[in-house]
């Protein structure tokens, strides 16, 4: 019976070692903070694999750009900023691990949020146990924001169903007999592009704009050939597409295919990925059409070029993406708030970030008391090629609004 | 009534499209009784290939096929010969298993190569359209229509008037019988499984043209597959087609005339109806079981 | 034997370790959530494996239960304003009653058609929780409040709940094993028309596995939805989530107790590692697939299957072979179990029965009585319908016409298993045990009668398995109870499966061929054992090419030819019968009695 007793004592022993490797402080119990030159450390998990890698690796980007800068700045609190990045494969089990270990085990300083409503739901909601500061670069889905969260921030200008308000209020500035008359509405069934399409119909409708066709479809999608033919021959003044993206490309190809061109086009987030989309679509046809957008290249906020430079500077002059510079403002305002607030403690950070108002790459950004930001996002369209931003005025690159749509090329 | 009969010519042209998408795995499932879940993978795999060589040489991607087809023909060989045949005994779990474990790494190949990005081919013609009448006829659904149509012809004149296809059926049929005239059972599933990928070789370059697609597209492409070789009956050439245009006409129809995103419940509904009735699909066959 | 054998005493020992570690170390949240989704995974395999390890049955989209209970829970917190965790139990109400639902319709295909009819109702449940969004909050998902306990403990609730449903569904799994119900599970995997006929009610076993291999996994469900405080239909019906609980049991060893929950924790510490360690790749994807394939080519089994084999080698347990001759002088004991014959008229009767393959009749307008208490026989050339006949009268096909009574009730259009409660029995031409069950599983799998207590006695010890000794005894193969079955002679086989039929309690039984392919010594034995059960009231109809054999044992005796009966009648009148010389022998058979023997015999 050696063996059962090895067996037991084995298995105790690993009971043991598992238990008194670390024995610890209650996770409430913060190490007093002293003062030391001993790196600030950032604990992120984000997506650098699975569904959301293409996002979370360009988040990923946006915040080692941030970190470059403010190292080379000398630092947070005095202190060199390291980023301590886990990959969560798009997982939702696995990024509440991260974040677990993050905050509890490794006792990083602060975090940064991830990529994608869907993880952050999870994500926020460990950082809110834990009383950490979550400012997240992505997760405008409105849901986010009626939990009752009071350290959850949101670093973009709106949610989800704030996203097309600029699109209306352009409309609105139309002379009369410019405006549509009519409207379509295809979106695909998606928790970011739905509302967005659903609170543009709403507001358009109010406005006077007759729906002649409104549909959702699922996201695996491929066809679009009937929904195009539908839409045509309603003949619509205005197209106005949730699309994340394929669907956004496949739609306007089955449209040209039909050779039905409306006088608007309007999409959600689909023609903001600039090469993939111009050359999805081909480079002609994107002439005119509309989207919603965080953030543009050649917007004159503050410290924009330093992040575009340092940008093209690390990663072997590649464009930066708009998740990129997502995450670049989470953390710009992450430091505002430490550096206003003079050290790492979580409560009060929260309580600056509910009270003032910070300028970051996307313009200035505020909160209500849930974490919803109060602003408005960018008006976008292709123009000779080039993704441009037409409204606000404050933030527009380009004078002039292309209109009516000219047909396919 | 217009309406009505473009729904049903797009669902047709998409119908066939799936039918040659669809009959590599019916094919490769009727011989060896494996589900080749990397057959989706397959698909992107060829349709990336195709796009790259359609970006970097300017080949015409549907035109790709006829080097994308000898090439995925060789690749499923190989996959037979040392993969595979390993399996060969085992319980169908494991076939499945095995296969999704062949999609998995391609995907993570893909990645690893391509990136996460969505791609797809857009030769001039994919935008321009045959109008009869009323009716907008897409040249690229045309054209990969037409494509799917000559492949599933060959496959089944292969099949049915060559000596090769004929040792395929008959081992479909009865292995051990087959190997008793002398018709080597690993050959004959090798070369199964091989002309099950190169039907990959087509349908992923007509993917490339008509459907944005990136690395963990295979999914969908998979699941649809499956579908339409369940409900035609596993193994059925005639029931994958079958299936393939119903799914089609679904698709069309449903986004027509309901709520596009009850389309593939109203599939899969469909799906378990036959099953109920016939467990072994439209077309499957279903045969003696007493005799040892 | 021994009180707790070893694998039981190592998980004691680990679940005791588990169950105070967080004593031992309350403030570490992390491990404890690495941990909780080890057990959660653990959960979900071992539930799995009830169903597809058991049965056979592969679900490759079983991660719907764990959706469908998380959902339920959270729906009943969104509109009652309930903790999720106390309404946890209705998410595994939820998951039983879709499973029976679903059960009913996907378990009629089998093998590849059934894997992927989950793969599809998983994707229907996904569509549905985004489609009825009035209730399920569509692709928004659904939030949850955060747990109401304080922050410190954050993880220790869930951690104790996941670990006390996966002890749970651990006794649950090993109970399950142990009844007769887990051991017709493992028929049905093993042989699913044998199964049928040796009285296993497959629609019902079937359907049943598929409820228990979903209940706690929607129990489950229910407190991880609280865990993570959102769930959206994406997450909640991800086809990766299945593809990982079935890895997991590949990996431990489908079909064994404790290898899925040893598969769970080996995979969820190999995914926790590639987190931590492998970091930034993107090769994970590459690398799962690989890990995949290398599983399924090199450890097809999986480690528990493949470690016990080791140490068997290693350790060997030596096995006294029975002599034939100590079996023979074993006296025969079943007389007590065997019901006496009683009612009047024929046991079975065959009307006009016929069966046609396509353009072929098999059986054409047969007619055949069994008398009761006799030995009938039933002879004729092969391919003249005699098994088919079997297998209509057994319920193994059903008849294109006629009629067939069994002490006088019609049963023709009874499922097998019925007809094998009922008190009919048979064996097989060429013998279907079930090759990985052991000798004595193989014994006690037959269900005398459709009773819930019948299919939940105890199949390991009791009184069950005490009469499977004793049957096996019987057929003098008692010291092989724990062998394979797959590893006996198949003289030794056909014994076994004599004592299988015996199991059922049976009033007749069909002995397909019993002297065929067995050595002369053994036919000895097989005819005695029929002798000495036909003395204690057993009927029987006996298909046999050894004409000796038939006409010393058998009266009376049916002559089949071309799917239909061509004569009848006692032994000494078949012997010399000419319509019977000439069915067997064609026109150019010689004179003479013996002849006709000598040829029958060569034909055998």
């Amino acid at each position: 019976m050696i063996n059962r007793r090895s067996v037991l004592a084995a298995c105790i022993a690993t009971a043991l070692s598992l238990g008194l490797a670390a024995c610890g402080s209650r996770p409430s119990e913060k190490a007093a903070e002293q003062p030391s030159d001993k790196p600030l450390v950032i604990g992120i998990s984000l997506p650098l694999t699975g569904d959301f890698s293409q996002p979370g690796t360009e988040a990923r980007r946006g915040y080692e750009v941030w970190a470059d800068q403010i190292n080379k700045a000398g630092g947070l609190l005095g202190r060199p900023v390291q980023l301590k990045i886990v990959d969560d494969a798009s997982s939702q089990d696995t990024v509440v691990t991260d974040y677990t270990k993050l905050i509890t085990q490794d006792k990083v300083d602060l975090v940064l949020g991830t990529f994608s409503s869907l993880l952050n739901y999870a994500a926020s909601a460990v950082a809110e146990k834990n009383n950490y500061v979550f400012v997240e670069p992505a997760g405008g889905a409105p849901n986010m924001f009626t939990r009752g969260f009071k350290y959850l921030f949101f670093a973009q200008q709106a949610t989800a169903p704030h996203q097309a308000d600029v699109f209306v209020n352009w409309i609105k500035s139309l002379p009369a007999d410019q405006q549509p008359k009519t409207a379509a509405y295809p979106t695909q069934d998606d928790p970011f592009t739905k509302p967005v399409i659903e609170s543009m119909q709403k507001q358009l409708e109010a406005l006077g704009v007759q729906t002649v066709y409104s549909s959702v479809y699922p996201p695996d999608t491929t066809n679009f050939q009937s929904i195009a033919s539908q839409m045509a021959a309603k003949k619509p003044d205005l197209i106005a597409q949730g699309a994340v993206f394929e669907d956004g490309v496949g739609l306007v190809r089955s449209l040209k295919q039909l050779q039905y061109s409306p006088k608007m086009l309007f999409q959600t987030s689909a023609p903001s990925n600039a090469g993939q989309y111009s050359s999805g679509v081909g480079e002609a046809s994107t002439e005119g059409i509309f989207y919603t957008v965080s953030w543009h290249p050649d917007a004159k906020t503050p410290r924009n070029t330093d992040f575009v430079s340092g940008y093209k500077a690390m990663f072997q002059n590649a464009d930066p993406a708009e998740d990129a510079a997502d995450a670049y403002a989470a953390a710009e305002v992450l430091q505002e708030a430490v550096t206003k607030v003079g050290s790492i403690d979580q409560p009060k950070i929260r309580d600056w970030l509910h009270a003032n108002s910070v300028q970051t790459i996307l313009g200035p950004l505020s909160w209500e008391a849930t974490g919803e930001p109060k602003g408005e996002f960018l008006l976008g369209q292709w123009q000779s090629g080039k993704a441009q931003i037409v409204a606000p005025a404050a933030a527009a690159t380009s004078d002039t609004v292309v209109n009516p749509k000219p047909g396919w090329k | 009534m217009a309406q009505f009969v473009q729904a049903v010519t797009l669902g047709v042209l998409i119908g066939g499209i799936y039918a040659l998408m669809a009959s590599g795995l019916t094919l490769i499932f009727g011989v060896l009784r494996i589900i080749n879940i990397a057959q989706g993978a397959f698909l992107i795999l060829v349709a990336t290939f195709t796009w790259w060589m359609w970006r970097a040489i300017g080949i015409d991607p549907i035109l790709a096929a006829f080097i994308t087809t000898p090439l995925m023909g060789a690749l499923g060989w190989v996959l037979y010969r040392f993969v595979v045949v390993r399996i060969r005994g085992q319980a169908p779990s494991m076939s499945v298993l095995l296969t999704f474990g062949i999609a998995l790494v391609i995907e993570g190949f893909l990645n690893v190569v391509t990136g996460n990005r969505f791609k797809s081919a857009t030769p001039s013609y994919f935008e321009e359209s045959f109008r009869v009448g009323d009716i907008l006829l897409p040249k690229a659904q045309v054209y990969g229509f037409l494509a799917a149509v000559a492949v599933l012809g060959v496959l089944y004149l292969v099949l049915t008037r060559t000596w090769t296809g004929r040792a395929i059926r008959a081992t479909s049929q009865n292995p051990s019988a087959a190997a008793l005239v002398g018709i080597g059972a690993t050959s004959t599933a090798a070369l199964a499984f091989a002309l099950g990928s190169a039907s990959a070789g087509v349908g992923g370059s007509i993917l490339s043209v008509l459907y944005p697609f990136f690395p963990a597209s295979h999914y969908d492409w998979i699941s649809r597959l499956l579908g339409i070789v369940v409900l035609g009956g596993m193994g059925s050439l005639p029931g994958a087609l079958v299936g393939a245009l119903v799914l089609g006409l679904a698709e069309t129809l449903t986004a027509t005339y309901g709520g596009l995103q009850w389309s593939t419940l109203v599939f899969y509904l469909v799906i378990m109806a036959v099953l109920l009735v016939r467990p072994q699909g439209l077309f499957g066959a279903r045969l003696r079981e007493d005799a040892a | 034997m021994r009180f707790l054998s070893r694998p039981h005493l190592i998980a004691g020992v680990v679940f005791l370790a588990l169950a105070l570690y967080p004593l031992i170390n309350p403030w570490q949240p992390y491990p404890q959530a690495v941990l909780l989704m080890m057990f959660l995974l653990a959960i979900q395999a071992s539930s799995w494996n009830i169903i597809s390890g058991y049965a056979g049955y592969v679900s490759l989209g079983h991660s719907m239960f764990l959706g469908l209970g998380s959902y339920t829970a959270a729906i009943i917190a969104l509109h009652t304003g309930l903790n999720p965790l106390w309404v946890a139990p209705i998410g595994g109400v939820t998951a039983v009653v879709v499973a029976v639902l679903a059960g009913s319709v996907v378990l009629r295909t089998r093998g590849h058609a059934f894997v992927i009819i989950t793969i599809a109702l998983l994707l229907s449940a996904q569509i549905l929780a985004i489609n009825l969004s009035g209730l399920t909050n569509g692709s928004d998902g659904i939030t949850l409040e955060l747990p109401f306990w304080n922050a410190d403990f954050q993880n220790i609730p869930f951690y104790y709940a996941f670990l006390f449903l996966l002890a749970l569904t651990v006794l649950f799994s090993g109970w399950i094993a142990r009844t007769k119900f887990g051991t017709g599970l493992i028929a049905i995997r093993e042989d699913e028309g044998k199964a049928a006929a040796i009285g296993v009610n497959t629609t019902i076993f079937k359907i049943l596995a598929y409820a228990c291999s979903s209940f706690f996994i929607g129990v489950a469900g229910g407190v991880y939805a609280y865990y993570q405080t959102f769930l959206n239909p994406v997450g909640a019906f991800a086809i990766l989530g299945s593809v990982l609980i079935v890895l997991s049991a590949l990996v431990g060893g489908r079909g064994t107790l404790y290898g899925p929950v040893l598969g769970a924790f080996i995979i969820s510490l190999v995914n926790e590692g590639a987190t931590v360690y492998g970091g930034n790749t993107q090769t994970r994807v590459l690398i799962l697939g690989l890990i995949l394939v290398a599983v399924v080519l090199f450890l097809p089994a999986g480690l528990l299957p493949t470690f016990q084999g080791w140490w068997r080698k290693r350790h060997p347990v030596s096995t006294e072979y029975t002599d034939q001759a100590g079996a023979l002088a074993h006296t025969i004991t079943v007389r007590e179990r065997v019901p006496s014959p009683s009612g009047a008229g024929p046991l079975l009767e065959v009307r006009g029965v016929t069966k046609r393959f396509g353009g072929l009749t098999a059986v054409d307008g047969a007619d055949l009585t069994v008398e009761r208490g006799s030995i009938t026989a039933l002879i004729g050339p092969n391919g003249s319908g005699k098994t088919t006949l079997f297998n209509l009268i057994t319920g193994n096909m059903q008849a294109d016409a006629g009629t067939i009574a069994f002490a006088g009730k019609p049963i023709e259009k009874l499922p097998p298993w019925s007809r094998g409660h009922l008190g009919l029995g048979r064996t097989f031409q060429v013998t279907r045990l079930f090759k990985d069950m052991t000798v004595l599983q193989n014994v006690v799998a037959p269900l005398p009668d459709g009773k819930l207590r019948t299919m939940f006695a105890d199949a390991v010890s009791g009184a069950e398995a005490s009469r499977a000794r004793d049957l096996l005894d019987v057929v003098g193969l008692g010291a092989f109870a724990a062998q394979k079955a797959g590893a006996l002679s198949y003289g030794q086989q056909k014994l076994v499966e004599l004592a299988q039929v015996l199991m059922l309690e049976p009033q007749l039984i069909l002995l397909d061929e019993p002297a065929g392919g067995v050595n002369p010594s053994l036919v000895g034995r097989i005819t005695s054992v029929i002798r000495e059960l036909n003395r204690a009231g057993v009927t029987f109809l006996v298909v046999e090419h050894n004409i000796p054999l038939v006409l010393e044992l058998c009266d009376p005796i049916y002559v089949f030819a071309r799917g239909t009966c061509i004569a009848s009648g006692p032994p000494s009148r078949i012997r010399s019968d000419q319509v019977v010389l000439d069915a067997y022998l064609g026109d150019d058979w010689r004179p003479g009695a013996t002849a006709v023997e000598r040829s029958l015999d060569a034909h055998a």
